[in-house]
């Protein structure tokens, strides 16, 4: 009888590809997504699965939670500014869960071990908690950016009435003349 | 094999109005309609503008009105529908290159995942050949034997309020970048497709702020900013301080200085928004350092183009300045910055817009006696390939180890590199002034990826929407950020440089972005010089 440690290392491939498969079924074109394999022509593609493989194994292995981040960070960052909701963003990374159970289940040698899958199971809650944060660090970042483009005086390409007045707003201070926006 | 619990999780996160159904669709595309909401369309056109513009000489802006993309209700004129096949019926007939399009997609799918809208988005009508399709199916509808006849079953549909909002949504989830054509068997434009769907709205008062009042503003005061002459003289003279704080080097700019041998035209952010100054002192520097006989204008003082993204009227009449200006002052050619758009139109369509300029003469550099017979029927030549000669004569002294606390690599801007295959001579003068790497080969020269916001789309209320877009571009970079330790992206285009940093904000935040004058001002050794360390180059601050 194979233990837990050694089930999750042999259905790996088995358990990520489908998590992979199900993370991209969330978008429209899923199918583009999941064929072409070159990480530069299909970036959403690329980086989810980089992103799953990477961290699978920490799961398995009941890694410490701060290695999540990285892995988490490579996923979320995308889904964060993509047309989802908050839960919808985060939802595949909890995905994992159901998948390893049901992999397990349909294999004679590792049905007995689901029993064993608390500590995973537990691994997978901390990685959905860790991923909500990095959703709203994300969040954050992008309206930072772009109150950062607004003060950077881009936004008086539109806003703006008088150059007279801008004029005077420039100040005297070479180097002041666009922070002063 | 389904798993329950699965599909239970994916039913429970799909609700809500989101492009992400979670399920591959089993709706025809023609029967999903497009949902505007706060943040997925850039803010429309201000009333006044659009009527400012409708009242100027030239131009065509009818049907100005306050509406909103929200509402069901969009106000449109009674008799929209006759106006906008009636404006198709007229491009069909005056651009063949449109009948062409039209008639000659055989829907093989190159192009299909080659734009960075559909790549960041996932959305299928972000497909170049499905963003066609919204046009080419009233197209057939209205213009062809087979849609008259066999209606949907040959892809034609009618005109509808809910067609009309899908133009708009999707023409402006398009940066006109043409990556999608070089994909194209047929050489279909892509990206002329888009400017038809845009000429086409704007007919019945539909456009974007972001795009008209730049336009309004270039046609009033010269430039996008509507910086009056004083103001803009006023932004170079700072620039020109800064780089004689800087360096111990006095720069002898002019403006508007009649008998000039070459007039400089650039885009007004390089001289007014971070961080195009430092490009815009790199150009103060450079001309400096070899003493070049030229003027900047104060009326021609914009290179960009925002008639580019509304309609070809609007285009040609914000170009002429620069022939017009050239003309009045009595150079012998014009000199253009590091922009992109501009040179899009400058190169495919300002000769036969507004030129022969038979009155300028074939460009030839003062210092190294180079002919560029490239543009001998253009007569403007483009700052790289003006430096990249000077350094190939060994005509600039230049210190790399200047840039030493640079390692850049080097984004192709669309235009310049697919409209007018600017590709080497960028990449000669970075050779010889910093110490740079390339992307990953099917993300840069003819196959760049936009930096997402092009076309006037780099408007802050659509930031995530411009940060999806940019993913493409944003990935090559972080590649060789993480392998090569690259802290610099350089371009040669003034809205990359504003929109590509809003980009590494998000995605790679230890990157920086810059044009390669910045590049080259960085390095430049010029006798007097008093320069101390500047460990951040043109930037550092004293």
């Amino acid at each position: 009888m194979i233990d837990l440690v050694e089930a999750l290392r042999n259905h790996r491939e088995k358990i990520v590809n489908r998590w992979v498969e199900y993370t991209l079924s969330t978008y429209k074109s899923s199918s583009f997504f999941l064929k072409e394999r070159d990480a530069f022509a299909n970036p959403v593609g690329g980086n989810t699965r980089q992103a799953l493989e990477r961290l699978f194994p920490l799961l398995a292995e009941n890694a410490d939670s701060g290695e999540f981040t990285a892995p988490l960070e490579q996923i979320m960052r995308i889904r964060s500014v993509q047309e989802f909701t908050a839960s919808q963003a985060v939802a595949p990374i909890h995905a994992v869960k159901h998948i390893t159970r049901e992999v397990l289940a349909a294999d004679k040698q590792t049905c007995g071990l689901t029993n064993d899958l608390y500590d995973f199971e537990f691994a997978v809650d901390l990685a959905v908690l860790a991923a909500f944060d990095i959703y709203m660090q994300c969040r954050e970042r992008l309206y930072q950016v772009r109150i950062k483009e607004i003060k950077s005086g881009a936004h008086i390409l539109t806003d703006s009435r008088c150059p007279t007045a801008l004029l005077k707003d420039i100040g005297k201070e070479g180097s002041e003349k666009v922070e002063s926006h | 094999m389904a798993v329950p619990k699965l599909e239970q999780l994916s039913k429970s996160v799909v609700q809500g109005p989101s492009l992400a159904t979670g399920a591959i669709p089993t709706r025809d595309w023609m029967d999903i309609p497009v949902v505007f909401k706060e943040g997925n369309y850039a803010y429309p056109a201000k009333k006044d503008k659009v009527e400012y513009l409708n009242s100027q000489k030239g131009l065509h802006f009818p049907n100005a009105r306050v509406w909103s993309p929200e509402d069901d209700d969009w106000k449109l004129p009674e008799n929209w529908k006759e106006i906008i096949l009636s404006g198709l019926k007229e491009r069909l007939e005056k651009f063949r290159s449109l009948k062409i399009f039209m008639d000659c997609c055989v829907r093989c799918g190159a192009c299909a995942d080659k734009c960075h809208f559909f790549l960041g988005t996932g959305d299928p009508k972000n497909m170049p050949v499905l963003r066609a399709e919204l046009l080419r199916s009233v197209y057939r509808n209205d213009f062809t034997l087979a849609g008259k006849i066999m209606g949907k079953m040959a892809g034609a549909r009618e005109m509808t309020v809910g067609v009309l909002k899908e133009w708009f949504m999707y023409s402006y989830q398009c940066t006109e970048c043409r990556r999608c054509s070089v994909f194209c068997p047929y050489g279909i434009d892509t990206a002329e497709v888009t400017m038809m769907l845009r000429e086409l709205l704007h007919l019945v008062g539909i456009g974007i702020n972001w795009i008209l009042e730049p336009a309004s503003n270039s046609n009033r005061t010269g430039n996008h900013m509507g910086l009056q002459p004083h103001t803009f003289k006023d932004n170079v003279d700072f620039l020109a301080d800064d780089v004689e704080n800087l360096t111990g080097i006095k720069i002898n700019h002019t403006f508007n200085r009649k008998g000039a041998e070459v007039l400089f035209i650039t885009p007004s952010a390089d001289v007014f928004a971070e961080p195009g100054l430092y490009t815009a002192m790199g150009y103060l520097l450079m001309f400096e350092a070899i003493g070049l006989d030229y003027t900047w204008s104060t009326y021609a003082s914009e290179g960009g183009n925002f008639g580019l993204f509304t309609n070809n009227e609007t285009m040609k009449k914000l170009n002429a300045k620069m022939y017009a200006e050239a003309k009045r002052l009595g150079v012998k050619y014009i000199i253009g910055g590091e922009c992109g758009h501009m040179w899009r139109v400058l190169h495919q369509y300002m000769d036969t817009m507004n030129g022969p300029a038979d009155f300028l003469e074939v460009p030839v550099s003062p210092i190294t006696g180079t002919v560029f017979n490239n543009a001998a029927s253009t007569k403007m030549i483009h700052i790289s390939e003006f430096t990249a000669d000077l350094i190939k004569h060994g005509k600039l002294k230049l210190d790399k180890s200047r840039n030493s606390h640079v390692k850049a690599t080097y984004h192709d801007s669309c235009n310049p590199a697919r409209a007018m295959g600017l590709m080497d001579e960028p990449r000669f003068i970075l050779d010889h002034v910093v110490d740079w790497v390339e992307m990953p080969e099917n993300t840069i020269r003819e196959q760049t990826f936009c930096c997402g916001s092009g076309t006037g789309l780099n408007t802050d209320e659509i930031m995530e929407l411009r940060m999806r877009s940019g993913l493409p571009r944003a990935n090559a970079v972080k590649y060789v950020q993480e392998k090569k330790g690259v802290n610099m992206l350089s371009c040669v285009c003034a809205i990359d440089r504003a929109t590509l940093t809003s980009l590494m904000n998000y995605w790679n935040p230890d990157v920086r972005v810059c044009g390669v004058s910045e590049l080259v001002g960085n390095a430049l050794v010029i006798d007097g010089e008093t320069r101390g360390d500047l460990e951040d180059g043109l930037r550092t601050m004293l």
